[in-house]
């Protein structure tokens, strides 16, 4: 439900006084309750509220518009309905309803004195200071500029010689124009490829959203689209895995299976699904609203509008999905597979069951002879205990009964655990092929039971799970065996009595021996048959594999949610519906509380409804930071009272409405600010300006930017000649997980084409071991980096200089340059590849001699660390 | 334009702000006066039991074997619920302050006069990762500053020829997370830790790979000197050029103070028998533990040590699901020396009084035995033990109790942001004031929690 349209005045023209904290004359207009005090429902006249400022009192010195005053008026007549809030939120010190981010951008006039919107509304603001642009930069300069803002690769060359608006046009069609944006898209959505966390597990196909944004940017599709696809892809096209993968962005953030899944403490389970959802609102308010609203998960938000309730009607949109691998195929190819595979499969049985005719009571046979071989030692309390899917045995003290029974407690997490052959000794009474109805847990343990006809003594057991493959699906992890005497069930033996045979000697027929084994007469046939089933399943193999990815996974039972007080899972309260955020009143914030698609969808809308206050700005700015390193707000994923201000708001709000206008078109929008003086304007320091300004917040100039993490390396690998400029797929790795059950991703020193493309595939492992990139802000993806540090240490300096990675590409880039040029014209060729431009006649002899001592390949290492090439101005 | 410096801090984002905050503690101005410059992290990731080591039970003996029952009740993380376990170790009472301690320490059982124990730890998570992040970096969510980077972004560094944060995980492999705990966050990356990869290979990078001469190395940095003064020149007073041409300076100065520190080779041989040095067994732990004394020394200004690697088969850290006796024993053998020699060196060397040492481990184990009779002990957040030396602590000193089992912290529970802001507090800064914007908060060590203990002070 909507506010009543007075509650919005109050909270913007007399909550800063009158608010629950402040209490100016004992007053407090910010609940329902405790403005009863002053309003007298239905009956205007008898309230102090409406006497104070129909009568101009209040509030102090401002009187309120006489409009404001007939709401007001009207309101109180109506019974002063309240809306769904229960409490505004004051005026300060936090965001009340009338925050500036909250309200609808209006257009405003473009101010007099420049042809150029963006560069009338940053003069008007630099004039009131008395300060002016800088000068346009030199074409050389721009052109760089242009490059890597828009690609993130050095200019060649022969690039300097085109225009600039040329140029412009040029690079924004290049596949290279969508990497770039991808890249720094990536960070604002905490986008890697691995969970994080305990397990770290790696995500495979991760890559399919990261090539979801690429190709978003380079077919210049509509911002709006852009978001409804990232979170409903799936249902908006459900056929199309590429809008399936655009869900990625929902669940590419960290992700603890530790918590969630393994643990078997059911509190700390529902916290880790808790994290999962709190993760999804966090990252698609961030990123979209530039809200916190995360800080409303323990309590209503202390600094913008955001009551708790919000909160958790925002984690009830989200309720259907998980994180998660996503099956893709469609209805048709999965067909079209199982109609490939299933004759094939069916061909292959038969010959298995003829095979199994000739070789299985000659396997079983052998396997039982070398059983019986098998010295193992007692393994009881030396360490880990592993249950060994091939074989085991358990010894203890003889017991006769004719009841037995197998008691698993614990198994691998999630399916049921299985025993394929069980033998109780001496007497050689066995079973076969038992699998459990769930998975094994101390309260709900899974149990096998054995009867013999007649009692028999047993003191010793031998099992196994998977005997023939040692597939270690559901695992038994804690089992007992126990009998039944009069009394009830006694344990015979379990875990401590476990032997497990050491690895070399596990029991196995080998092929010879079988061979060895069968009749003569059967041997032509076996190997035919074998060879047979060898190339069916070879022929199944080729079949290409059902495609999935990481993307939204839909929960199977969609759960209620409710308010967490204190957002502890411990202590559920209300149960809530769906909804957006209250706060934007332009938009009705209740969402539908049916299905999945229902809520995802309704959520879509509301995020990109032109009536969303936020969704424009949000974007407008985090492209102006790109091409001014600063956002017009500086926290460009904060739009509440926490974050920047903007220091010119009016050409923000001309921005997000100009961008609306034109289709919510990126390109458009980059278009018009690089044709901009101010985006044109030199670097240079002015002593003036800079006394003034010193952050330089007006943009009296361009700053000077230095190169991120992997525009430095892209633009090495393009300098030296060896950048593999192929687009998509698989990420190339700079780190492997180490395997032997530890999780960490141990730098590789990879080398070669593979690894020698963009930047932007390299797997993003979270929380792996330190590659070239990592010293240089390139951040860990387990937290949202709306906005890159741009620090300066001797970690980077040594790294640059001595880095192998480096130092191969120094290396390659001289023999590039040897290979074109000879003598003096090696150090002009050098420049102009790294710097664009010719070196002085200083710079000559000061090459000459280094070369002449240390040669040309150290030279070039020493330019690729020059502030010169690291720089952009 | 800013109406207070605080303003101004979350306003001026980026590296501005962390510079600005470190070099105003450079000129002395803490938020209060300094009891400790350095600050030692000793973490022991896998989980150390208290009942074994530090927190003594008798009635572990008296109710071995019995169930835990009511409100008692355990739930550990595997599921598996045992019956109480005494332990396996005897304890004893040392020093003139007769602190209990279990057999397996013999050599810190010599340094309790010096040490100050808390018995109550509580921590959030009863999961690895979570609950390790948490002791590293004050956040159960992976990628939040580490204590270290918050150090060096409130107080900078004392040396300028080497970084202020360093991290040595232990030899036996990185701790479970890897380089989250002593990851910047998001604080610049001037505040990452610097890890020191042990005797072989101290720090990644320090020296080309290739085969370049010191000579070649000198005139490269040379070069890079000219031509970027001369860059500067027609970018008069660019601040960030400027502070790259240092950093090159400064590295230049690393490459040759490193080796210095790291070789130990000029120790004498009573020290190198202290630590343990000429145990193969002890050796790499050792060395770690004389290195951190150096680099304190030298006036880094957080060094943290691992004892205990990932959770690699067979086990590398102390998280002794199974055969506690043995896996305590075994990682309690390298613990013991060096760690009691670094305390003992600290001290003679005038080094104790303003640097503080911490111990401990992101969680405790459980007094019950974990399933039945195999000799280990699940997880346990509810109560376990830390301790702390040096730098303005009390010595000889024990703060709050667990129950009779050692289970819950019963008497004065500490939570790690009550340490971390205790911690802060003696190195002169106040937890609720070092703050750094990050997505809608002013960031803290110690989130919104976190509460001086002033009983733990001397």
């Amino acid at each position: 439900m909507l506010l009543a349209a007075a509650v919005p005045i109050l909270a913007a023209k007399c909550l800063a006084c009158h608010n629950s904290e402040s209490r100016v004359a004992g007053l407090d207009l910010s609940t329902r309750q405790s403005a009863l005090r002053v309003v007298a429902p239905g009956d205007p006249a008898a309230s102090k509220l409406f006497q104070y400022v129909s009568a101009g009192k209040m509030p102090p010195g401002k009187p309120l518009e006489s409009a404001d005053v007939a709401e007001i008026k009207s309101w109180i007549s109506a019974g002063a309905p309240w809306g769904s809030e229960e409490k505004l939120v004051s005026a300060r010190p936090r965001a009340g309803l009338d925050w500036w981010s909250l309200q609808s951008p209006v257009k405003p006039p473009v101010p007099a004195g420049a042809e150029h919107p963006v560069d009338a509304f940053v003069l008007a603001r630099l004039k009131e200071k008395g300060l002016d642009l800088s000068s346009r930069a030199d074409h050389r300069t721009l052109i760089r500029r242009l490059h890597f803002d828009l690609t993130g690769l050095p200019a060649s060359p022969g690039d300097l010689s085109a225009a600039y608006e040329e140029t412009l046009g040029r690079l924004m069609r290049s596949p290279h124009y969508g990497e770039r944006l991808a890249r720094y898209w990536l960070d604002v959505v905490r986008f890697g490829e691995s969970d994080g966390g305990e397990h770290n597990n790696e995500r495979m196909t991760a890559w399919k959203y990261r090539d979801y944004v690429i190709g978003a940017f380079n077919s210049g599709k509509p911002y709006t689209d852009f978001i409804r696809e990232q979170v409903a892809g799936d249902l908006l096209a459900p056929g199309d895995p590429k809008l399936t993968a655009a869900t990625g962005f929902l669940v590419c953030g960290p992700w603890d299976s530790v918590t969630k899944i393994t643990n078997r403490d059911e509190t700390f389970r529902r916290m880790g699904r808790q994290d999962e959802l709190d993760d999804m609102v966090t990252t698609t308010f961030a990123t979209f609203q530039g809200l916190t609203v995360n800080c409303a998960r323990c309590h209503d938000h202390k600094f913008d509008p955001i009551p708790t309730r919000d909160y958790y009607q925002l984690t009830a949109a989200f309720h259907g999905i998980t994180f998660g691998e996503r099956d893709v195929s469609t209805g048709e190819q999965r067909k079209e597979r199982d109609d490939l595979i299933a004759p094939l499969r069916k061909e292959q049985d038969g010959l298995k069951r003829e095979l199994g005719d000739i070789e299985d009571g000659k396997r079983t046979a052998l396997l039982a002879a070398r059983y019986r071989e098998i010295e193992m030692p007692r393994q009881a309390g030396a360490k880990h205990l592993q249950v060994n899917p091939v074989f085991n045995r358990n010894r203890f003290a003889p017991v006769t009964a004719s009841k037995f029974r197998f008691v698993v407690t614990s198994n691998q997490v999630n399916v049921p655990p299985k025993i394929d052959h069980l033998e109780l000794l001496p007497s050689g009474k066995s079973v076969t092929d038992w699998t459990g109805s769930k998975a094994a847990t101390d309260d709900a343990p899974q149990i096998l039971e054995i009867a013999l006809d007649a009692p028999a003594m047993v003191n010793e057991i031998r099992w196994s799970s998977d005997r023939m493959r040692g597939v270690k699906d559901g695992a038994i992890r804690v089992y007992r065996f126990e009998y039944f005497d009069d009394s009830g069930w006694k344990i015979a033996g379990s875990m401590l009595d476990h032997e497990v045979p050491a690895e070399v000697a596990l029991p196995e027929v080998t092929d010879a021996q079988l061979e060895a084994a069968i009749p003569e007469s059967s041997r032509a046939r076996r190997r035919e048959l074998t060879q047979a089933i060898k190339d069916l399943q070879a022929r199944i193999d080729a079949v290409p594999p059902l495609q999935t990815v990481h993307a939204a996974k839909l929960e199977p039972k969609m759960l209620p949610a409710f308010i967490l007080d204190r957002g502890s899972v411990s202590q559920p309260k209300d149960e809530v519906r769906p909804g957006a955020l209250t706060a934007i009143r332009q938009l009705d914030s209740k969402l539908p509380a049916g299905s999945d698609a229902e809520r995802r969808l309704a959520l879509a809308d509301w995020l990109t409804s032109p009536k969303n206050p936020l969704t424009a700005r949000v974007i407008v700015n985090r492209i102006w930071q790109l091409h001014f390193g600063a956002g017009i707000v500086n926290t460009p994923s904060d739009f509440g009272f926490n974050g920047d201000r903007p220091s010119h708001p009016e050409l923000l709000d001309w921005l997000a409405v100009s961008f609306m206008e034109n289709g919510w078109d990126i390109r458009w929008l980059q278009r018009l600010i690089l044709s901009s003086r101010v985006y044109q304007q030199s670097s240079l320091m002015n002593a003036k300006a800079h006394a003034v300004d010193g952050a330089n917040r007006l943009l009296w100039r361009m700053p000077v930017r230095r190169m991120d993490a992997e525009t430095l390396r892209d633009s090495i690998l393009a300098a030296a000649g060896s950048l593999n400029p192929e687009h998509g797929g698989p990420s190339f790795l700079l780190q492997k997980k180490e395997a032997r059950g530890s999780y960490l991703y141990r730098a590789l020193d990879n080398d070669g084409p593979a690894v020698w493309r963009r930047s932007v595939y390299k797997f993003a492992a979270r929380g792996g071991e330190r590659v070239f990139m990592d010293g240089f802000d390139c951040p860990d993806p387990s937290v949202a980096t709306p906005r890159r540090s741009e620090s300066n240490t001797p970690v980077q300096a040594l790294t640059l200089l001595n880095n192998a990675f480096v130092l191969r590409q120094a290396g390659l880039l001289a023999a590039r340059i040897e290979k074109e040029s000879a003598g003096p014209a090696r150090v002009t060729r050098a420049f102009q590849l790294l710097f664009s431009r010719d070196p002085s006649a200083n710079e000559r002899t000061q090459a000459d001699e280094f070369i002449e001592q240390h040669g040309f390949a150290l030279y070039c290492r020493a330019l690729l660390n020059s502030n010169e090439f690291v720089y952009v101005p | 334009m800013y109406r207070s410096r605080r303003d101004w801090l979350f306003h001026a984002g980026g590296g501005l702000a962390g510079l600005a905050l470190a070099q105003l503690a450079a000129g002395g101005k803490t938020h209060f006066p300094a009891k400790a410059k350095r600050l030692i992290l000793l973490f022991c990731p896998g989980g150390i039991s208290q009942v074994d080591t530090f927190d003594h039970k008798p009635e572990l003996e008296k109710h071995h074997g019995k169930e835990t029952k009511g409100a008692n009740t355990i739930t550990p993380f595997f599921g598996k619920r045992g019956t109480v376990m005494r332990s396996p170790f005897s304890f004893q009472r040392y020093g003139k302050t007769g602190q209990w301690v279990s057999n397996i320490l013999p050599h810190l059982s010599g340094c309790v006069d010096d040490l100050t124990f808390i018995h109550s730890m509580v921590t959030r998570s009863n999961t690895h990762g979570p609950a390790l992040f948490q002791m590293s970096t004050g956040s159960i969510f992976q990628g939040f500053p580490s204590i270290g980077s918050w150090i060096s972004y409130g107080l900078g560094s004392e040396n300028s020829n080497l970084p202020a944060f360093v991290a040595l995980p232990d030899h036996r492999g990185m701790p479970p997370g890897g380089v989250a705990h002593w990851g910047n966050g998001f604080l610049p990356a001037a505040h990452q830790g610097v890890v020191f990869g042990g005797e072989k290979e101290p720090i990644a990078d320090l020296r080309p790979t290739g085969p370049i001469s010191g000579r070649a190395q000198e005139a490269t940095f040379r070069l890079l000197g000219d031509m970027n003064r001369a860059h500067l020149e027609a970018h008069a007073n660019e601040d960030a050029l400027d502070a790259r041409i240092k950093a090159y300076e400064l590295a230049a100065r690393m490459q040759l103070s490193a080796p210095e520190v790291t070789s130990v080779a000029g120790e004498t041989d009573t020290v190198r028998e202290a630590y343990g040095l000429n145990d193969p067994e002890l050796r790499p732990y050792a060395y770690n533990c004389l290195l951190t004394r150096r680099l304190i020394e030298r006036g880094v200004r957080c060094v943290q040590l691992f004892n205990g690697a990932h959770f690699g088969s067979p086990r590398v850290n102390w998280d002794a699901h199974e055969n506690l006796e043995i896996n305590h024993g075994k990682l309690a053998r390298v613990l013991d020396k060096p760690t009691a020699a670094l305390i003992r060196d600290l001290k003679q060397r005038g080094l104790f009084d303003d640097t503080i040492l911490l111990f401990t481990t992101e969680f405790g184990r459980l007094p019950i035995s974990q399933g039945l009779g195999e000799g280990g002990r699940d997880h346990n957040p509810e109560g376990f033990t830390a301790f702390v030396c040096g730098g303005g602590f009390k010595r000889g000193f024990a703060y709050g109790s667990t129950d009779e089992l050692g289970y819950k912290a019963a008497e004065n529970p500490v939570t790690l942001y009550d340490l971390h802001a205790t911690m802060l507090h003696l190195m002169g800064l106040d937890h609720t004031r070092l703050t750094y914007y990050h997505n809608g908060l002013n960031r803290r060590l110690t989130d919104v929690h976190g509460h001086l203990v002033r009983e733990l002070l001397a």
